[in-house]
């Protein structure tokens, strides 16, 4: 079979590898821009703004913000790390114990399950109804708790996991059965091992998404020890925000804080852990994205 | 997996089934159902000390969804901002993620895939929040970069958080940024499963590469477009509340275009104890929000028995 070649199709090639370098550096820059905006120095940023090449490099906002609120800082990480790490586990093991009921065909109430967990999906009682029920019928206040047990268990995720598990050959179950292993030990042992690869995508949109959250925080968090990071910087933002408003307010009189590069540090702390474990697992997103998108 | 009828077993050999399902199903009662009875909120004169259940009923029991006819307007400016955003978001988004899934089935080095894919991915794993404190640092009147690359260039930056108008531009083109390479995922799926001998005959009859795009890989993937359209249709009355805290801090000067249903229902209900408007607008989005899922999965169903989000 004899090809032809165009010129215009190895244009279109180069175009095509300047075009998607072109995108990949966008996503990359505002991380590497608040990487670098962490490092400038708080004066030439209130005269100059923000750089990419600032005259000097310097650690003092680091430096600045762990010596007069690392106690607040190291506080919320513990929080963002307990609930991160606590709820992953509870999720993952609440969805993946879910989604093994539902694949189970001699099951009674499996089909009522499936449908019982559908049905939140296209139908909900909406934020207000949600807010009070978990506030003042659950109690769920101010407690690590409260950030965790609301996330308990994403439908989504569920079906993702019984995507997977309806990819394998029941036999297995079956077989097991009749050996005499309980439900427990089939799971555990011979379905959750050979479905590894969309166990560790749903570990990965768990720790994500309770990471990352400042919803919860938002709702049903007052007290300052339990903050998490993101909620420090949600707090700030708003003061930034608010003191841009009102110059003149008291508070702005007594609060002379590098408030610009402070951002921009306590971002980097906030999405540390992230570029951190990225490089390991963004391998496996790729992969339950597509099992997961289109069956979700 | 087959369908397999077997006989019925006894509760003695499934009690784990039982024990492994109850947590999830203690879990989606207390969080999704409990909160859906709730919804008789809206008839309800409430008050915090009696809760939703034990508040007495509102007299006539229609009377909350009388603020919501009265504030009509407010109410038609948060739908029709949800939708339209909802609308850019799936235009602007799906224009993107096909170009950068076609152009990365064009290019022949794998690594350079996964390099650049791995780049476009980033952004789906950072909150709303982080991005909101990046742009500011960008965007900002004072000190942002933008703002003083704008301003060495002879212009002047307008201060965006004054004004409601760039948001439109600015939230579409943030929320792009953010999932284009996650949505990405899946038409590059749908173009890597295309059967390679389709290309191979068309380049043998001479086709350009531009040619196998446009005849080939760009009808290949009309129906994922389509049944993607029809899966955001059944979101359309939701908006993504975390994305205008995030970016916003929820500056009321910026309403004007960022008001979405949710942050309404966030600012009056939540925020201050209005209980009575923000419920009507709640039950109006639940409401037509399932209206809109049940029609559009019966529609993609329709295109795709394998597409309907079940």
């Amino acid at each position: 079979m004899k090809r032809k070649t165009y010129m215009s199709d190895r244009m279109l090639t180069v175009i095509f590898y300047i075009l998607l370098s072109i995108i990949a550096l966008v996503c990359l820059f505002p991380i590497i821009f608040a990487f670098i905006g962490s490092l400038n120095e708080e004066s030439e940023v209130m005269m100059n703004g923000f750089s990419m090449m600032p005259g000097k490099l310097s650690l003092d906002t680091y430096r600045y913000v762990f010596e007069t609120q690392g106690s607040k800082l190291v506080n919320a990480y513990k929080t963002s790390l307990i609930v991160t790490i606590g709820g992953t586990v509870l999720s993952v093991v609440i969805t993946v114990m879910y989604a093994y009921v539902i694949t189970v065909h001699d099951f009674r109430f499996g089909k009522v399950l499936a449908f019982f967990a559908y049905f939140t999906m296209i139908f909900n009682g909406g934020m207000l109804s949600w807010y009070i029920v978990t506030t003042k019928y659950l109690g769920l206040k101010d407690s690590y708790l409260a950030m965790m047990l609301p996330y308990a268990m994403n439908v989504f995720n569920m079906y993702l996991v019984r995507n997977y598990f309806k990819g394998l050959p029941y036999e297995l179950i079956e077989i097991a059965e009749m050996d005499g292993a309980g439900h427990f030990r089939i799971l555990w042992k011979i379905i959750a091992p050979l479905s590894k690869a969309g166990i560790v995508t749903i570990v990965l949109f768990y720790a994500l998404q309770y990471w990352n959250d400042f919803y919860l925080p938002l709702m049903l968090i007052n007290h300052e020890e339990f903050y998490s990071i993101q909620y420090i910087l949600y707090k700030m933002m708003a003061n930034i925000q608010f003191l841009a408003a009102n110059p003149s307010s008291s508070m702005a009189a007594h609060v002379v804080l590098p408030t610009q590069t402070i951002k921009m540090a306590i971002t980097c702390i906030a999405i540390g852990p992230i570029i951190l474990f990225y490089p390991f697992v963004q391998k496996y997103f790729v992969k339950g994205v597509t099992v997961g998108a289109l069956k979700g | 997996m087959k369908h397999k009828k077997s006989s019925r077993k006894s509760f003695r050999q499934q009690w784990p089934l039982y024990a492994m399902a109850l947590p999830g199903v203690a879990a989606l009662l207390a969080f999704s159902y409990f909160p859906m009875a709730g919804i008789i909120l809206v008839f309800k004169q409430y008050n915090f000390k009696q809760g939703i259940f034990g508040s007495p009923w509102v007299q006539p029991i229609y009377k909350n969804f009388s603020f919501f006819f009265n504030n009509l307007s407010t109410a038609m400016r948060s739908t029709g901002l949800t939708v339209m955003y909802n609308i850019l978001f799936f235009i602007a988004g799906t224009f993107l993620s096909v170009a950068i899934a076609i152009m990365l089935g064009e290019v022949s080095s794998k690594k350079f895939v996964k390099v650049s894919q791995s780049f476009m991915f980033l952004p789906y794993f950072i909150s709303w929040m982080v991005i909101g404190a990046i742009l500011n640092s960008l965007i900002n009147s004072e000190t942002g970069m933008l703002s003083q690359i704008v301003a060495k260039a002879g212009g002047t930056m307008p201060d965006v958080y004054a004004l409601p108008k760039a948001w439109i531009p600015i939230l579409v083109i943030v929320n792009t940024w953010q999932s284009c390479g996650y949505t990405s995922i899946i038409y590059y799926g749908v173009i890597t499963g295309i059967d390679a001998s389709l290309y191979e005959a068309a380049r043998v009859d001479g086709a350009t590469k531009w040619q196998c795009i446009r005849k080939i890989t760009l009808p290949l993937l009309k129906p994922t477009i389509i049944i993607m359209f029809l899966l955001s249709v059944g979101n359309m009355l939701k908006g993504n509340l975390n994305m205008i805290i995030g970016l916003t801090n929820l500056n009321p000067v910026l309403f004007p275009t960022t008001d979405l249903i949710d942050v309404f229902v966030y600012r009056s209900g939540v925020r201050n104890g209005e209980m009575a408007f923000a419920s009507a607008i709640s039950l109006y989005q639940s409401v037509f929000g399932l209206i809109l899922v049940l029609t559009s999965n019966k529609i993609a169903g329709k295109f795709d028995e394998d597409a309907t989000l079940f």
